[in-house]
């Protein structure tokens, strides 16, 4: 900044900040194709006839993979079981952390501090650590489970329904449990944080107003804790959605494979790979944590701020 | 009578906790401490350990410490935590956050595109990537070093870890935008002020404000994504699966490649130990050094 810069007229100045402009511009334009360019692929991909392993413009545009998909048998089996496993597993997450979270905000026990670090350390235990032993737990559960469906029921086809459900081990209830499981730390915290922003005075006046407890909870508390469930139940579907380690660890058979899972072993075909088929799957997979993400942005701040005092 | 309600109040929260705690214990407290116990022990899937495991103390771990493929595993989990989360991460996501900050135009749009990696499925984002990777002069990656007259490369052998560590920057760059992107909103704007009507330059403000007041903001941000990345799994099996070559085994992958291919599960165990006392230290350090609110 010396004397000639002084002397820049004020066309000089205007066409210095169209340059910082232009660059600003430039440096968007390429984080932002970083980020793009492999879903350009994937979606032309999904909807080209010919689609193959490299990016390139369709000849004609067709909707057929699509179509494929659901009418290909396996293709819909593995959106269901994913839906219904991770819908499951959300709706057990966020009604647990929704008592707990309540608890753990409103108490003033001993066990409330202890409590809460101690969530925070179950948070960022790393899930692969886990296998090994979570794997014999769940075998262990399993072989309960197991032991007392053959005692209850007699009959073998009845048998084999009840144990595909409720098993540990290739089957589904023991897969949802884990999932909620691994969402309820952050489920947990997110609640009560939107409980702590409750005054506590607001139940006790609908308590001498002769609201009962249930009606309390149903007309005050639900209703004002709204965005944190949204929040919590969000992150815990985009998370149990996600997961790839647990249904490769909990799932063997081809009845009970979800997406990641049926689009792994689909991909490992290296023999015949159908790109159509896969891309499209891919986008129907990626669609619905996409959306959720969306709304779940704006919270997104509000819960990895556990609070950070300067 | 108030005693009775207060005492009634606490056993309703203890019962209102109970189902959410029973899970996570169930899932995640006792299989960690099972973790430790496993470690002292020659448990096998497979051959003689498999049918009468017993326990051989610290065996697991001297072997550990003598195995240079478990050196190598947490060399490449510090290159990869390094390399995407403290540095690729964070360096386009602050880059982003300052620029998106600027009174341009497309502000909403280039935010949508930003934060469309961070929503993806691990498991598609290897299947992206392995797209975008793919060797031969068709590969997309090919042709854009083509432009710069770079040869066609096997990205995914030749420079393995790079490769990882771009796809995991990629899908990062939205978190450490959103995060950074409220902590630099939340300095107060009479600061700036104060410090430009006292004739600091942009670089002065910038190191000496801007920086220091984004302190908290960054430490968090590294604190989450340390832990985050440390735990990864799917990303990098369905991009590699730890290979070629060892070259990309993350300490995640290398306890699936040593319980469940090679089917020593005490062994494994000892690596998970080392793992989980890892991520504990780096939260219990997080926690008391600053002093996280509950």
């Amino acid at each position: 900044m010396s004397i000639a810069s002084n002397a820049i007229t004020t066309n000089g100045t205007s066409q210095k900040m169209t340059k910082s402009q232009f660059k600003t511009y430039l440096t968007l334009i390429l984080i932002s194709l970083y980020c793009m360019v492999p879903f350009i692929w994937v979606v032309l991909a999904s909807v080209d006839p010919k689609a193959s392993q490299f990016l390139k413009i369709p000849e004609s545009v067709s909707m057929d993979h699509y179509w494929n998909l659901f009418a290909n048998q396996s293709g819909l089996r593995w959106i269901l079981n994913s839906i219904v496993i991770n819908v499951s597993a959300t709706i057990i997450a966020l009604v647990f952390a929704g008592f707990g979270g309540y608890a753990i905000s409103r108490t003033k026990a001993w066990w409330k501090l202890p409590l809460l670090y101690a969530i925070i350390l179950v948070r960022i235990v790393p899930p692969p650590a886990l296998i090994v032993p979570v794997y014999k737990v769940m075998l262990t559960l399993n072989d309960w489970v197991n032991a007392l469906i053959n005692a209850v029921f007699t009959d073998v086809a009845t048998q084999q329904t009840m144990s595909r459900a409720f098993s540990f081990v290739d089957g589904y209830l023991g897969l949802i449990l884990i999932l909620a499981a691994m969402q309820l730390p952050l489920a947990i915290w997110i609640m009560k944080t939107f409980f702590d922003a409750i005054p506590i005075d607001y139940e006790e006046s609908a308590a001498i107003d002769g609201a009962t407890q249930w009606q309390t909870v149903r007309k005050v508390l639900i209703p004002l804790a709204m965005p944190g469930f949204a929040a919590a139940g969000l992150f815990a579907f985009i998370n149990a959605w996600g997961d790839f380690l647990m249904p490769l660890m909990f799932t063997s058979s081809p009845e009970l494979q979800t997406l990641p899972l049926g689009l792994f072993r689909a991909f490992l075909r290296v023999d015949a790979i159908d790109y159509g088929f896969l891309t499209a799957l891919a986008v129907i997979y990626t669609l619905p944590a996409v959306i959720a993400f969306s709304f779940a942005r704006k919270f997104l701040t509000q819960t990895f701020s556990g609070g950070v005092k300067g | 009578m108030q005693l009775t309600y207060e005492r009634r109040k606490q056993l309703t929260y203890r019962f209102m906790m109970t189902p959410a705690l029973l899970l996570m214990f169930i899932f995640i407290v006792f299989p960690a401490f099972y973790a430790f116990s496993l470690s002292l022990t020659n448990e096998a899937l497979l051959g003689f350990a498999a049918k009468e495991s017993s326990f051989v103390g610290l065996s697991n771990f001297e072997r550990l410490f003598a195995d240079p493929l478990f050196w190598n595993s947490l060399k490449v989990t510090l290159l990869f935590v390094i390399g995407s989360a403290v540095i690729g991460q964070f360096l386009l996501g602050f880059l982003s956050a300052v620029l998106l900050l600027r009174p341009i135009r497309f502000k909403a749009m280039f935010n949508a595109m930003i934060c469309l990696p961070n929503a993806v499925p691990e498991m598609v984002v290897g299947f992206l990537w392995i797209s975008m990777y793919a060797s031969g002069e068709y590969g997309t990656l090919n042709r854009i070093v083509a432009w710069f007259g770079v040869d066609p490369q096997q990205w995914l052998y030749s420079f393995p870890l790079m490769a990882i560590i771009i796809v995991n920057t990629w899908r990062g760059v939205a978190f450490a935008m959103i995060l950074l992107t409220s902590g630099l909103s939340s300095i107060p704007k009479d600061i700036y002020e104060a410090a430009r009507v006292d004739g600091a330059s942009d670089r002065q403000i910038f190191w000496r404000i801007t920086i220091p007041m984004l302190m908290p903001t960054i430490f968090l941000y590294m604190f989450v994504s340390t832990v985050t990345t440390f735990a990864i799994f799917g990303l990098v099996y369905t991009l590699s699966r730890g290979g070629p070559a060892n070259s990309t085994e993350i300490l995640g992958i290398y306890i699936y490649n040593q319980s469940f291919t090679a089917f020593q599960l005490g062994y494994g165990a000892s690596v998970a130990v080392v793992s989980l006392v890892v991520s504990m230290l780096i939260g219990v350090f997080y926690v008391r050094m600053f002093k996280v609110e509950v």
